[in-house]
């Protein structure tokens, strides 16, 4: 059996999970692992899915085009190999970063700049904002994997200082504390 | 993955709304420093206090930090030291609690709790020496809290203790006359006292509690406002028991950051967890009060009629949220209505808005008592007395804990202004009924017997 990767990206309408999984499944195909958002009014999904030896990414891709063509959807298929892989060795906490403060260009790519020289992996990326007239409530949380070897105080004081810099209150919190007052 | 809503509804209430972990207070109990050596006795409750409680301040900030939720204080509480020092006698205790005010200086805590006696049914040698060095004690020391039970619903109430202690609160708050008797706001009288109060001055570690302990006193009253605020924001019709459903949520919500918090501390500290006390703690700054909630709920301030039916409504609510976030609830657990410590509630009184009767009415509905009030200093021992005793009724019969941590200012009368500073705040001086002198009721002594609602065995 092979793995592969593949991403889908198009205009937003009823049908395209249904085009896409009606060609793998008759394609025998199963499908591992999807994940799929909506951004303004664009589709975004990735599915990774396990399928016969014999076909390579680009008959796959071949498959997906022309098996839902009305949709018109862009797709990338990649193989993927099959072994587990981790980024980093050592054992992970997860942490929520989050950033209030007026829009700009540039915020994120600083702020994950700082992150990724502490080795900080962003798991998940949002964007809330709910200033409108009031551009200082734009928030931009950042979900993050912290390796336990990281110096938490070094890591917090480099994103408090970039955060002056940018015109931004950034807090950095432990992700158990929304999940125990959000959750049961 | 989280919601983003998750998320942002946990930083307004940190931002805006007054979020915090108000107590981190470790239980150190002092029973294993037995000794009649003075010198000995000492010399064990500074060791055992410095090195249980030696990582505690740098463990609650790591952890604070970690979840962005700062514990504002860090105490300690111990065994009641009647018991623990009971060969002593009075100016002995009085070394005794300069050791515990300097253990607390040591391990920078900003009180230390149990200076306390328990003596619902009877007052022992112990007690009696603890009681007499009190006004001294609170008056030499900064940090020692002291507290007093002097009644039970197993036991009735100790009249003996109460005309005492009214003797004692008129000799601390002379003591230290030119601080507007301050020393009186490190004692509390107690009804009915738990084992396990995190918050001052209340807080001791009881006989029947582990070696140490970790109690966690969480607050909000800011968090609970906002939440009823939005919410009429968003439905202006809503109903009471619609509120109470909104404030038990926002509670769950609040107890379960203090016992995430307090778990770990506890963990790190390798001690035992012990409580969350889920109580509306209010301080003197505006958004933090809880008075406010009342303006919140309809009621033109507190004090006015539907004050108490509120402050039940409150209350309870308070309790069912906590008591379903958690299963380690103790305490206190509900609002604090402290008038000096609440500038709301201050300035209610000050209006004329709350009286000291209304007040007394509404600590039938509410976990704690008469709390910060600030009293004319003319007011007799007698009737200081007689004010402690009908607290402690009400508390004996409704099977719950009332206090009464009252302040009798040397030199001003009713309606002047007592300043107090920092937590403790200020607050204008209630009327006391005009009562004068003696009191032959309280003056009769003996024990108030224990009512037939204790008979339950």
């Amino acid at each position: 059996m092979k793995k592969f990767i593949i991403s889908v990206l198009g205009k937003d309408r009823p049908g395209i999970i249904a085009a896409v999984t009606r060609v793998l499944f008759e394609k025998n195909f199963n499908i591992e692992d999807v994940s799929q958002t909506i951004l303004q009014s664009q589709f975004s999904g990735i599915f990774i899915v396990t399928g016969p030896d014999r076909i390579d990414p680009e008959s796959l891709y071949t498959e997906l085009r022309e098996g839902t063509r009305d949709t018109n959807m862009h797709y990338h298929v990649r193989e993927m190999d099959p072994a587990p892989f981790t980024w980093t060795e050592c054992a992970c906490e997860s942490f929520v970063i989050t950033t209030r403060g007026p829009d700009r260009k540039g915020l994120v790519s600083e702020i994950t700049a700082v992150l990724a020289n502490h080795n900080v992996n962003v798991t998940q990326l949002q964007a809330v904002f709910r200033g409108g007239v009031e551009p200082g409530k734009n928030i931009m949380i950042y979900e993050v994997d912290i390796p336990l070897d990281v110096d938490h105080q070094r890591l917090r004081s480099d994103l408090k200082s970039k955060g002056n810099e940018l015109d931004l209150e950034v807090n950095f919190q432990h992700k158990n504390i929304f999940k125990a007052m959000n959750r049961l | 993955m989280l919601d983003h809503s998750e998320i942002l509804s946990v930083l307004d209430m940190l931002r805006d709304e007054h979020l915090d972990l108000r107590t981190v207070t470790m239980g150190v109990s002092l029973l294993s420093c037995a000794s009649d050596d003075l010198k000995r006795f000492t010399d064990n409750i500074y060791d055992r206090i410095s090195r249980k409680a030696e990582k505690l301040v740098r463990t609650c900030d790591l952890v604070g930090e970690k979840y962005g939720i700062p514990v504002v204080n860090k105490r300690v509480s111990v065994s009641p030291i009647a018991v623990a020092a009971a060969p002593f006698s009075a100016e002995q205790m009085l070394v005794v609690a300069n050791t515990l005010d300097r253990a607390a200086h040591t391990v920078d805590v900003d009180f230390i709790g149990g200076f306390s006696a328990l003596v619902e049914k009877g007052i022992a040698s112990g007690d009696q020496a603890l009681i007499d060095a009190l006004p001294q004690a609170l008056t030499e020391t900064e940090r020692v809290c002291a507290s007093i039970n002097v009644a039970t619903t197993r036991a009735g109430i100790n009249m003996d203790a109460i005309l005492l202690m009214g003797r004692q609160i008129k000799r601390a708050s002379e003591m230290s006359a030119d601080k507007d008797g301050i020393a009186c706001a490190k004692l509390c009288v107690f009804a009915n006292i738990p084992q396990d109060i995190p918050f001052m001055a209340g807080a001791y570690l009881g006989i029947g509690e582990a070696d140490v302990v970790i109690n966690v006193g969480v607050s909000g009253p800011g968090v609970v406002k906002k939440a009823i605020d939005r919410a009429l924001e968003d439905t202006p019709n809503l109903d009471l028991q619609q509120i109470s459903e909104l404030i038990k949520r926002t509670a769950y919500k609040v107890t379960r950051a203090g016992e995430l918090i307090g778990r770990e501390v506890a963990e790190h500290l390798g001690v035992r967890f012990g409580v969350v006390d889920l109580s509306l703690a209010p301080t003197p700054n505006v958004g933090d009060s809880v008075g406010e909630i009342f303006q919140s709920l309809g009621i033109g301030s507190i004090g006015m009629p539907g004050s108490t039916a509120a402050l039940a409504l409150l209350n309870d609510a308070i309790k069912k949220g906590g008591a379903f976030a958690s299963s380690n609830v103790g305490g206190l657990s509900g609002a604090f209505i402290p008038v000096s410590e609440d500038l709301n509630i201050s300035e209610s009184a000050r209006k004329g808005y709350l009286s000291l009767e209304k007040l007394e009415a509404m600590t039938s509905v509410c976990s704690v008592g008469l709390d910060m009030v600030a009293l004319p200093g003319d007011t007799s021992a007698d009737t200081l007395a007689a004010i402690i005793a009908d607290e402690m009724a009400i508390g004996v019969i409704n099977r719950k804990t009332t206090a009464a941590r009252i302040i009798p200012v040397p030199g001003k009368k009713a309606g002047d202004h007592a300043y107090f500073g920092g937590l403790l705040g200020e607050s204008v001086i209630m009327s006391v009924n005009g009562a004068t002198g003696n009191n032959l009721f309280v003056e009769r002594g003996g024990l108030i017997p224990s009512p037939i609602q204790s008979l339950t065995n």
